[in-house]
């Protein structure tokens, strides 16, 4: 369907322009980021040819592969868990939609508003009362996963309700009328249908994870630096060429996902 | 198009008839005593349902939206739980029973197939949950499949079905299980009127060839003479009647169902003496068995038995009115009438026979024996 | 009301069912995140002790430390955090906008196999990580890049300086980020227009931009009050951008409250400020559901 009304010529190559106007804006930044990452010289301001010694060093460096090795522990554990819980309450929402649960939204959506940076330091101020009056949860990678599952599980169960609420209600009933027991509508219909939402769920809380840093910031301990940490504080120091390669490894990841959900896109409609 | 049907041709007949009989034996009555059901405070979908239902019976719940008939059909299947009364189905009380325990399947008006599972495992589901056997399952789903000749459709994905095959599928997926009854939700409300009048015919002769009992829920009351052996109109969750398609269209117990089977020819009964009413159109004398004390109620005048100018027999009650309208419907000619400003609908058969014109006089004539009584 | 046994049980069950499936999440939120804030908001109405750990008794100090008492007497600073902070919010919305709406309408325009792919691409970027986002601007804004000799050539900024650390960079980095979120409702808005609105008011003898104003941007209104909101809430409240972009002449709220929690300095003051936040964000959440409510289907559009 194609909006006629304002389809002048002029009109439309002036938009086609701004379109590549802003993309160029979008991915100027990171192009940037992966120039440098190549590049011979020690400075972010010259180029001076091609080198590969940047992806040497980062490789040497035994911080950034424990860092690489908290985030991926981080995003998954908290991934993995968020998805349970998410899942649960989105069904909940789902099957009791009718009656009124505006304060189960209300507390649905308050980690979606809340600003990161109250998120974190609510958390942080938390934790470091709690570690001091009962010895608890020193910060560290538990008090991060348990961040951010808190700011995942609002994800996860707004996918699994809309996907629940997109479905014919009378598919929950026919699996009833044949003779699926509880568990066996879970296991033979539930979960199937959900399939596509809970990898989308899942993927999501992922790259929340991997993307956040403010929140993981204020409620890491000393050990437990990520790789946005990382780099925060490389940056903070002051920045050594090394930050641009692991940004683009970082980058690469992100184009990688985006390709593997386009592909995914196209399948499903097909 | 395929027929569901096409199997049974004459030359089956007796075989039909002996399967049929045999199958009818594992048909279930149903019995209802005072079904009750309402939704929050005061929305009551059921005030107390006695029903009895035959074993082997093609029996349609008929109403208008609203009434009750799909909520009285959910606690058959189990789907809705009812606040009050008894429900057994072939002699079991099943009131307490979850639907998956209940050897009664449900075709649904949208009919709910798994978007996540192939025709052939939607078929499957059924079996597959209540555990029966791998081998078993695979013969009785190619039975089905081969039955409603959809064999070549059973590998695709439900989403490429069209609306006249995914209809089909629902309907296999519910008999696959052999329930002892078979529920019907509207499931041809979403199909166009062509498709819809042929599965109309197929459906019945599919549940005569089975002998399984069929509770089949409809707003048309067309489609519940087709098909029905009886019928139970229902309003407000009360039962108004039950009977055959005839006596429900003939003999309305009372105004509401008179009108909901499509009547417009009601007067009200202004006084009665003998086998004789008063009615706004004039005095009108009826046959001796619809004599009542009371004087109260309507008089339902079918449109087709009116007879216009021409022979009227001597005994028959003779009218004067004035055609103010004609419809011309092809297989029949419809004429509004006035009768003492009162308007009248007659339909004459086409026949040939010479048309009258708006603003004739004309003489109309009623057999005593068409005229029915109805109560208010 | 009837209440036979099998409907009492019916309804226990389905309370249970509600409480099984709700319970966790729910729990976890509000251990986690409700009491946290709860416990922060406390802390804004204590003093500040040693190490920057809060302790009774209680007091309003925080909140006249936030107005700019100290103990050299009133110094503007922290004021004009606050004004930045909004300034700096409004004019970075105002600009997502501008970009946003064509862009949207544009993508609505294209044919639908591309669609997807275009929506993609603006999106691609924010899920890479803000601080990798941002330090790509570092990179192009530093002094002696391109970009900040040509701003020198025009007489944009003084020789050397660069484009960063400036509040300009501050705006440039909160658009950069933002952008997606301001198109991707715009876009479900354009997506859905009613383009019949569009040729009655044609064929009433509307001009085309009389016809824009009166037929589609009305129709577009809830879509853009959700993007203002996605948008202007966590720009208010942001941190990275002004702490990386910015340096100190250009730092706002989020960067005010940090650091009394960072450096540990000042916890009382940090929750002081964060208290302003959340009031600046439920501000923008009620003002966004009453102005939906008005419009119709803004329910919708905040998920």
């Amino acid at each position: 369907m194609r909006k006629r009304t304002l389809k002048r010529s002029s009109l439309r190559r002036a938009l086609t322009a701004f379109w590549w106007l802003t993309l160029i804006f979008l991915y100027l930044p990171l192009a940037v980021v992966v120039l440098f990452s190549f590049n011979a010289a020690n400075s972010a301001a010259r180029l001076t040819g091609f080198s590969l010694r940047w992806y040497h060093q980062l490789l040497g460096n035994e911080q950034i592969i424990e860092a690489f090795g908290n985030t991926l522990i981080l995003a998954i554990c908290s991934s993995v868990i968020a998805l349970a819980i998410g899942c649960l309450i989105g069904y909940g929402m789902y099957r009791h939609r009718h009656r009124k649960l505006g304060w189960l939204i209300v507390l649905i959506y308050l980690p979606i508003v809340l600003p990161d940076i109250v998120f974190g330091i609510s958390e942080m101020a938390f934790f470091v009362q709690f570690h001091r009056l009962t010895g608890l949860l020193q910060p560290g990678l538990g008090t991060m996963v348990i961040a951010h599952v808190t700011f995942q599980i609002p994800f996860v169960a707004l996918i699994v309700y809309s996907r629940f609420v997109g479905l014919d209600p009378s598919l929950f009933e026919a699996a009833k009328d044949l003779y699926a027991t509880p568990l066996k509508r879970v296991i033979h219909f539930m979960l199937p249908t959900l399939k596509p939402a809970l990898i989308s769920a899942f993927f999501l809380s992922f790259t929340l994870s991997v993307d956040d840093f403010v929140i993981s910031f204020f409620t890491a301990g000393p050990e437990s630096a990520t790789l946005p940490i990382y780099i925060w504080s490389a940056i903070k120091k002051g920045v050594t060429p090394e930050i641009n390669a692991i940004a683009t490894l970082m980058i690469g990841a992100v184009a990688l996902a985006a390709m593997i959900s386009l592909v995914f896109n196209r399948q499903r409609k097909v | 198009m395929t027929d569901l049907t096409n199997t049974v041709n004459t030359a089956d007949r007796a075989e039909v008839a002996d399967t049929a009989s045999r199958d009818r034996r594992g048909a279930s009555s149903i019995r209802m005593q005072g079904l009750r059901k309402q939704f929050g405070r005061d929305a009551i979908a059921l005030a107390g349902v006695d029903l009895d239902i035959k074993a082997g019976e093609f029996f349609t719940l008929l109403g208008p939206s609203g009434c009750g008939k799909t909520t009285l059909l959910r606690i058959l299947a189990g789907l809705e739980e009812a606040d009050d009364g008894q429900l057994t189905i072939g002699g079991k009380d099943v009131i307490d029973m979850p639907p998956h325990r209940r050897s009664v399947n449900t075709v649904f008006q949208s009919y709910a197939l798994f978007p996540h599972l192939s025709v052939r495992d939607n078929l499957a589901f059924g079996l597959r949950m209540r555990g029966e056997p791998a081998a078993e399952r695979n013969r009785k789903v190619a039975e089905v499949a081969e039955f409603i000749k959809l064999g070549p459709l059973v590998e695709r994905r439900v989403d490429q079905l069209s609306g006249g095959q995914k209809q089909r599928i629902a309907l296999a997926r519910a008999l696959v299980c052999e329930p002892d009854v078979l529920l019907l939700d509207e499931p041809l409300s979403a199909l166009d009127a062509g498709l819809r009048g042929q599965l109309q015919v197929e459906l019945q002769r599919l549940q005569k060839r089975l002998g399984m009992t069929f509770v089949f829920v409809t707003h048309d009351q067309d489609e519940a003479m087709v098909m029905s052996d009886r019928i139970a109109v229902l309003d407000s969750g009360i039962i108004q009647q039950v009977g055959t398609p005839r006596e429900v269209y003939e003999h309305p117990a009372n105004a509401f169902v008179a009108r909901f089977m499509g009547h417009d020819n009601l007067f009200a009964i202004t006084a009665s003496e003998d086998n004789w009413v008063d009615t706004g159109l004039g005095r009108l004398q009826l046959d001796p068995a619809e004599q009542r004390d009371a004087p109260d109620g309507w008089l339902l005048i079918r449109p087709e038995t009116l007879e216009l100018g021409g022979n009227i027999p001597a005994d028959y009650n003779r009218l004067e009115g004035t055609v103010e309208e004609r419809l011309y419907r092809g297989s029949r000619i419809e004429y509004r009438l006035t009768v003492n400003d009162h308007p009248l609908t007659a339909v004459a058969g086409n026949l040939g026979q010479r048309m009258h014109d708006v603003g004739d006089r004309v003489t109309i004539g009623l057999c005593p024996e068409d005229l029915v009584r109805v109560a208010a | 009301m009837l209440q036979t046994p099998s409907r009492r049980h019916a309804v226990v069950s389905e309370t249970r069912h509600l409480l099984f499936t709700v319970t966790p999440g729910a729990a976890w939120i509000i251990v986690f995140l409700v009491l946290p804030s709860i416990y922060l908001m406390a802390v804004a109405f204590m003093t500040n002790g040693p190490y920057g750990l809060p302790q009774l008794p209680l007091s309003l100090n925080s909140f006249e430390q936030l107005a700019g008492v100290g103990f050299l007497g009133w110094s503007p600073g922290n004021l004009y955090t606050l004004l930045r902070s909004l300034w700096q919010t409004v004019v970075a919305t105002g600009l997502v906008v501008l970009v946003a709406y064509p862009i949207a309408y544009y993508i609505t325009t294209c044919r639908a196999r591309w669609r997807p792919i275009m929506l993609l691409l603006v999106v691609v970027p924010s899920w890479t990580n803000q601080v990798i986002r941002t330090f790509g601007w570092m990179n192009l804004l530093a002094p002696g890049t391109p970009l900040s000799n040509l701003a020198e050539m025009m007489g944009l900024i003084s020789p050397n300086m660069g484009l960063y650390p400036s509040n300009f960079a501050v705006t440039l980095g909160l658009v950069y980020n933002f952008l997606p979120f301001m198109v991707l409702p715009l876009y479900a808005a354009f997506e859905k227009l009613d383009t019949a609105q569009v040729e009655a008011a044609q064929d009433l003898y509307a001009k085309p931009v009389r016809a824009f104003w009166h037929a589609v941007f009305p129709q577009t209104l809830p879509g853009l009050l959700a993007g203002v909101v996605l948008v202007a809430i966590p720009a208010f409240g942001m941190y990275v951008i002004p702490e990386l972009l910015g340096g100190g002449k250009a730092m706002m709220l989020g960067n005010l409250v940090a650091t009394q929690f960072s450096g540990g300095s000042n916890w009382p003051l940090g929750a002081a400020g964060a208290i302003l936040m959340l009031i600046a964000t439920f501000i923008g959440l009620f003002a966004m559901r009453r102005i939906g409510k008005r419009l119709g289907g803004g329910e919708e559009v905040v998920i």
